[in-house]
């Protein structure tokens, strides 16, 4: 068999070598902008882990020593890397199944006929393709001191002193809040997709089988979403890890470091920010980047490993 | 195609050969920000061309929040733009790390040049290393308090003056609070707003792992804050509100900040945004701290290293931190980094500067102590004092646990 292939592949006629040679060219744009601007950065940080840079000249090979550095001293509660781990790590477990829960409740109401299903569709994405600076800033608005959040708090009985940014213990719960009322609009529809595909025949049958409501939804609808779920929680964690833009605007990883993520700590080391002089640590910066690597990449084998566990593809 | 090619490459190389005979003398450029809301810059380099005729100044305008990124990306990759601005210590100190600037000691000793005028604003241009020059300083921004005239007025309270104490200050905002109902004070939220005061004294620095000397400042802001004085921190976080505006808006009697303000609030009276009658006073000192004590940060100019004018730009760099160069920057209302009697009339008689003594007199504080040290584990100390700021100030932390958690995470990157 591989000895014809081959002789298939050598006798490509002129036509073939040239329709070959169009597709490539029609490859290359797309091809060439991800090696140079995606796949050689990458592979420069994951070498610029073990170097000490300062953004010039002189390059030093450190071995483990950027490993040994952010590692030294870990705690979760005062290493910079135990803290941001902590908070990221935490921030995932809360964001990811609030916004399964509430993308799948409002693909359920949507998915029925109900009189404006399209104009409601569209107001729960709206979210997800507003301008991210001017949500954060209106959120930071209603969880203000005195804002309506706290207003509405204070009158069914809580007692709400503070800002929700200023809180060690809410911020972290403001970026979780925004980010969940953000990206639940944007899963709906992954879920409204797959309500779609599940078959009339399966309800239909339940029906006669006598099944309820609830059954329907626990032993048609969920199995039959799982795929959907799967890809929607894959694509959550990832995304969860990475948080930066929202704590960048509404919390800058305050107040002290309640909010510091994964992200905003290697953008620290690289960058800096207001109050914070530690920039141009470019090796550091690339191996928190490592950590941040392995992790995601552990638990997304972890997931594809359960995936047959749980998900059912029809 | 290809003969159309070389005929191509011919005429541009004929072009470039004739701009390059076109440009007699020297072209210096200068990596800078904010060219275009900066006046002074256009003041430098028009008083420099006249004085030296057949050098033309050009300045590189970078983005302002990406200026230290853009510029160690631009110096790394062999730029050969002749000077760059100096915008943060730490670049400075990276630059001369990587040996991106010229070391500037001999130029310094050849050409005579008293360090002294500048009144210790030089010294954080020194790297740590060897202890070498590799910056000038040009321009120095100290902290001064700003107040709005019409509210002392309307309070009937005597305008502060230039030897006051911080107990005074707080008693005068208080009082003005009370007869007027507008915000006594104003305070930012940074740290160096709020508590950078305890390094006025020229002893004490916020690198030195010792915190107790700012409590008497967190003390004064918290309790100004609870008695409705001025806005809380947690008020101004949320809402993102800039002092700029907020000072300008009228309804603030005082506010400490560094001098650049002045010619944002010069640019505000005369459009319109604010509408008052303003001044300036030394900010008031503690007990057994000299009256007109003050804290700031230079900005400065390095020589690139792979610059082909390294005489020129000594030249040009010199010349804008002498006297002549404070002075076309004085014009513009910005404060520069050597101001003799001369040069400080020069800044009294900006457009737009407040006429009265007081505010003249506190254009030359006693002493400027740097608003941060230099060396090693500096930029991770201050870091870790900003963060613990931010929880002093939203109460998350009392004052004492506040300086506690400075002095113990201050006390892992000193002990190295």
């Amino acid at each position: 068999m591989a000895q014809s292939a081959m002789t298939t592949r050598r006798s490509m006629s002129k036509l073939e070598k040239r329709n070959t040679l169009i597709a490539y060219s029609f490859l290359a744009p797309n091809f060439l902008g991800f090696i140079i601007f995606t796949m050689i950065p990458v592979v420069f940080s994951v070498v610029l882990a073990f170097l000490d840079w300062g953004g010039g000249a002189e390059i030093k090979f450190v071995g483990l020593g950027n490993f040994q550095e952010i590692f030294k001293n870990f705690s979760f509660t005062r290493s910079n890397l135990g803290i941001s781990l902590k908070n990221t790590v935490f921030y995932t477990i809360a964001t990811v199944p609030l916004t399964i829960a509430f993308a799948l409740g409002l693909a359920l109401v949507l998915n029925k006929a109900v009189r404006g299903a399209n104009f409601f569709r569209a107001v729960f994405f709206f979210p997800y393709v507003a301008s991210l600076v001017a949500i954060c800033v209106c959120w930071n608005f209603l969880l203000m001191k005195t804002g309506p959040v706290n207003q509405f708090l204070n009158a069914i009985g809580f007692n709400m002193t503070k800002s929700w940014t200023s809180s060690q213990d809410l911020a972290i719960w403001a970026i979780i809040i925004v980010s969940v009322w953000r990206n639940a609009g944007y899963y709906m529809v992954m879920y409204l997709a797959g309500l779609q595909g599940v078959p009339n025949e399966l309800y239909e049958a339940a029906t006669m089988d006598g099944a309820n409501a609830w059954q329907k939804f626990t032993k048609v609808t969920m199995p039959m979403l799982t795929p959907t779920t799967f890809f929607c929680t894959i694509m959550m964690v990832i995304s969860c890890f990475k948080i930066y833009d929202v704590v960048a605007i509404m919390t800058q990883g305050g107040p002290g470091r309640a909010t510091k993520m994964l992200v905003t700590y290697i953008f620290e080391l690289s960058f800096g920010g207001e109050g914070i002089a530690t920039s141009a640590q470019y090796g550091l910066a690339s191996a928190v980047s490592m950590v941040l690597l392995v992790i995601v990449l552990a638990v997304t084998f972890v997931q594809f490993r359960a995936e047959k566990k749980w998900v059912n593809y029809m | 195609m290809k003969k159309l090619l070389a005929v191509l490459v011919a005429v541009m190389m004929v072009a470039m050969g004739a701009c390059a005979l076109a440009e007699e003398g020297t072209t210096l450029t200068v990596a800078c920000w904010d060219l275009t809301t900066t006046p002074y810059y256009e003041a430098i380099k028009t008083a420099y061309e006249a004085s030296h005729p057949g050098v033309t100044i050009e300045w590189v305008d970078l983005a302002s929040q990406d200026y230290n990124v853009k510029t160690s990306t631009m110096l790394a990759g062999g730029d050969t733009t002749d000077l760059y601005a100096v915008k943060e210590l730490s670049d400075m100190q990276n630059w001369a790390a990587q040996g991106f600037i010229v070391n500037l000691d001999e130029k310094i000793a050849e050409s005579g040049m008293d360090m002294s005028k500048y009144a210790g604003m030089d010294t954080c241009y020194t790297y740590t290393e060897d202890g070498s020059y590799y910056a000038l300083p040009f321009r120095a921004d100290y902290w001064v308090m700003f107040y709005n005239k019409d509210i002392f007025d309307e309070a009937g309270v005597a305008y502060p003056t230039n030897d006051w104490t911080w107990d005074e200050y707080a008693a005068i905002a208080r009082e003005i609070t009370e007869k007027t109902g507008k915000y006594g004070t104003h305070y930012h939220t940074w740290l160096s707003d709020v508590a950078n005061w305890a390094v006025c004294d020229g002893v004490n620095t916020l690198a030195d792992g010792e915190y107790s000397d700012l409590k008497y400042f967190y003390e004064l802001v918290q309790g100004l804050e609870d008695d409705g004085v001025c806005m809380t921190y947690d008020e101004l976080k949320a809402s993102n509100l800039h002092y700029s505006g907020a000072f300008a808006q009228g309804n603030i009697a005082m506010m400490p900040m560094g001098y650049w303000y002045a010619s944002t609030l010069i640019g505000y009276i005369k459009d319109g945004t604010a509408n008052f009658n303003w001044g300036i006073t030394a900010v008031p000192h503690l007990e057994g701290v000299e009256a007109g004590a003050s804290f700031g940060s230079p900005t400065g100019i390095a020589i690139n290293a792979k610059s082909a004018n390294i005489d020129a730009a000594w030249d040009f760099a010199s010349w804008m931190c002498s006297e002549e160069g404070a002075k076309a920057i004085a014009e513009t209302g910005t404060r520069p980094a050597y101001v003799s009697d001369e040069v400080a009339a020069v800044m009294a008689s900006a457009d737009g500067f407040p006429t009265d003594e007081t505010s003249k007199a506190a254009l030359l504080p006693t002493s400027i102590a740097l608003e941060w040290p230099i060396g090693d584990g500096v930029n991770e100390i201050k870091t870790a004092v900003n963060e613990t700021h931010t929880l002093i100030m939203t109460r998350e932390m009392t004052i004492d646990e506040g300086i506690e958690e400075m002095e113990a995470r201050a006390a892992e990157y000193i002990t190295e």
